[in-house]
């Protein structure tokens, strides 16, 4: 009896200090995620929390250094009812849409490409990535001349071609100006989907391919049965990645068109920027741009939902 | 080795909450230190530094850090400075956005300065009332310029005409002007600030005005640069130049006439092979130009106001204030310096000195950037042949009725 109570407590007190111990090691490793936390904190967190609050507020330049007021959710209301909102939001899911479809597809088709061996295969791949490394402000303005109506490259390209007769003014038509860009901005993404897709190819096994030679695979076969199901993580990745970027794209537009001609070219992040640069709204500048986070976190969502859905199977 | 690692985590926090609470204004070792933000660049920034270290130089006790910013970047960093409490004690600021940083609370009221000094008459009306906000004074104006009509003097005498004085003419003679891939007419429609700049003056010149946007005066002031676009005497093009591409266009010969301002002066002027001369923009019911340029401002948040006033104070000598109007291509704000040698001598300044009795400023009170916008908006509307423009200025003065201090 003694000597079980005797072991019990031994036990006991090896028990606590092991706690003691287990304890102080859980701190040390909270305070090791101390800076990164500090870090999300200030230039994460605290931003986009004020950026919410203030679309709750009406804040604009002129009341900047006075008291504002809370308006509730007037700023949503008045964001959703104007027409220049749907009609950016529209332009922001063609803009979208269009520009991941052919970054993606022809991205894929170069990352192919560059998947055989050939001679001059990694000068020409570091050519390519060049469109990706050029600043945007460079690029924005040489789009902006290639497509100018009276000197522009393209017109005077189509009319020696014969396509056109009389030179169209791509960034001031209605029905133009947002297709110019999209092209502009296809032409950046292209390397970069390239790229990553590349690196994925580069890294499935060639023993499947070679099995699948010898059961007698076509190559459509393989890119299908093979190349596809084996690339789906690094796609999944690469789109949502895409997609976040490119609804986020504001230089291109500022550069090229400004948004116009009357807003045929507006896309959500340049109009959240007018609403908080050229009007002085801040707030609704702000609600804007919750509105488009909040739009991503459902893309994000829909990816998450994906991969866990990949890895359950 | 926690403890270790905690202490180091604390000792760096203290650190940055330190190094972010020092002050950066205030007197060091009794002398003034004041702070100035600007626009100036290249030419003017040099001359703009020269006078302030004159001024250092006769006023030991004061130190001035002027700080340069990009033009389109200044106003941002005004309004993040005042969120941020960050101000300087010195602006220059562009006359348009004078009024809604008064309203703002961002200047300081100097209208008991302005009074005590007494040289506010010497000035000419628009560039004082672009510093004037319901009745106060909240600042003094630094430099101008006005627009006017540049034109190609080998291309006129070509075609054999005349610059022209009155809309009809400046018409005919652009269509003259304009043959294979020259246009007769430039201007800036840009939608931008710049574009509604370029675009006022015709709307003052056939007797509109924003305050009363919506008559025949606008639709007329439109119309004729619809018809200049349809006649093919002006690109369509011109939708997206800004007033920099305009002048661009003119050098390159690939436009007669343009609307400019008074700094691509010292731009053209380097351009040996072209010959250029420029009168007033030509007139319709009456004739009107558009001031431009900056003034000077003290914040409402400064310390040393009364060292600021005086630095502003020093800059407006004459002396001091020609280097710097010089270098920038401005003229003076004031009737008494416009006399000198330098802008009446040369015959293309003086087409500009002379108009500045009549240039008017875009004050249109605090809201001015919004009205802009829509401003900006209706000339794309009927530019781009999307709407006809009796409606679309209709539309506009509607939309900017509630901005329109009453």
């Amino acid at each position: 009896m003694n000597i079980e109570t005797d072991i019990s407590l031994q036990r006991n007190i090896t028990m606590e200090s092991r706690k003691k111990a287990k304890r102080k090691k859980v701190l040390g490793n909270y305070l090791f995620i101390l800076p990164g936390g500090i870090f999300l904190l200030l230039f994460l967190v605290f931003p986009i929390g004020y950026n919410l609050k203030i679309t709750f507020e009406d804040l604009t330049a002129l009341n900047i250094l006075k008291d504002q007021s809370f308006v509730g959710l007037e700023n949503y209301a008045t964001v959703l009812k104007d027409k220049i909102f749907l009609l950016s939001l529209k332009n922001s899911v063609i803009f979208t849409g269009l520009c991941i479809f052919f970054q993606f597809t022809i991205g894929f088709a170069f990352a192919l490409f560059f998947n055989k061996k050939f001679p001059g295969r990694n000068v020409m791949r570091a050519l390519i990535l060049i469109a990706w490394m050029i600043p945007l402000v460079i690029t924005g303005t040489l789009f902006k001349w290639m497509f100018a109506g009276d000197h522009g490259i393209i017109n005077h390209l189509f009319m020696w071609l014969g396509l056109i007769d009389q030179p169209i003014h791509w960034l001031i038509n209605d029905h133009t100006s947002l297709y110019s860009t999209i092209i502009a901005n296809i032409w950046i993404g292209i390397p970069f989907n390239m790229i990553i897709l590349l690196a994925g190819l580069q890294s499935l096994p060639e023993e499947t391919y070679e099995a699948a030679k010898v059961d007698g695979a076509g190559k459509v076969r393989q890119f299908f049965s093979i190349t596809l199901p084996l690339m789906k993580p690094t796609i999944l990745t690469l789109l949502v990645l895409g997609i976040i970027y490119t609804f986020k794209v504001f230089d291109i537009i500022l550069i090229m068109t400004g948004g116009g001609p009357v807003n045929s070219s507006t896309v959500l992040p340049f109009y959240s920027y007018e609403m908080a640069f050229t009007n002085y709204n801040f707030s609704l500048g702000a609600t804007v741009n919750t509105i488009m986070l909040g739009l991503l976190i459902l893309v994000a969502l829909v990816y998450l939902w994906l991969v866990r859905k990949e890895e359950n199977v | 080795m926690a403890k270790k690692l905690s202490g180091f985590l604390i000792f760096l926090s203290l650190v940055l909450i330190l190094s972010s609470c020092e002050s950066a204004e205030g007197k060091q070792d009794g002398k003034i230190k004041l702070t100035w933000w600007d626009y100036y660049g290249s030419e003017a920034a040099v001359a703009m530094n020269n006078a302030i270290k004159t001024y250092e130089k006769a006023h030991p006790n004061v130190e001035i850090e002027r700080i340069e910013v990009p033009f389109g970047e200044l106003k941002k960093k005004i309004l993040l400075g005042a969120a941020g409490g960050e101000l300087p004690d010195i602006l220059i600021i562009d006359n348009p956005d004078h009024q809604m940083l008064a309203e703002a609370g961002i200047l300081a009221d100097l209208t008991k300065k302005v009074k005590v000094w007494g040289q506010e008459k010497n000035y000419f009306e628009g560039p004082l009332s672009s510093t004037v906000y319901k009745g106060k004074n909240y600042g003094i104006p630094l430099g101008s310029n006005n627009l006017a009509l540049f034109y190609n003097e080998d291309l006129l005498k070509e075609a054999g005409i005349k610059p022209p004085k009155t809309w009809d003419e400046l018409k005919s003679a652009s269509e003259k002007l304009t043959h294979d891939d020259v246009y007769g007419m430039a201007v800036s429609a840009v939608s931008q600030e710049e574009g509604t700049f370029q675009f006022l003056p015709f709307v003052w010149q056939a007797g509109s005005d924003l305050k009363h946007f919506n008559n025949k005066g606008s639709i007329d002031a439109i119309s004729l640069w619809k018809q200049l676009i349809d006649n093919q005497s002006m690109s369509k093009g011109v939708l997206t130049q800004t007033q920099q591409d305009v002048a661009l266009q003119f050098i390159n010969g690939k436009t007669a006439m343009m609307v400019n301002g008074t700094w691509q002066i010292p731009v053209l002027e380097k351009e040996k092979k072209l010959k250029w001369n420029v009168v007033g923009l030509p007139g319709y019911k009456k004739n009107s130009t558009i001031l431009g340029g900056e003034n000077y401002a003290i914040t409402s948040t400064s310390k040393h106001k009364e060292a600021a006033w005086n630095v502003l104070l020093f800059m407006q000598e004459k002396e001091n204030a020609k280097k710097i109007l010089i270098q920038k291509g401005n003229l003076p704000p004031r009737k008494d310096y416009i006399q000198d040698d330098y802008w009446q001598k040369d015959p293309r300044l003086k087409v500009f000195a002379n108009s500045m009795e009549f240039a008017k400023a875009r004050a249109y009170g605090a809201y001015y950037p919004s009205i802009s916008k829509e401003i900006q908006k209706m000339m794309q509307e009927v530019l781009t042949g999307s709407m006809p423009a009796g409606q679309a200025v209709k539309q506009a003065s509607q939309k900017i009725k509630p901005y329109i201090p009453q």
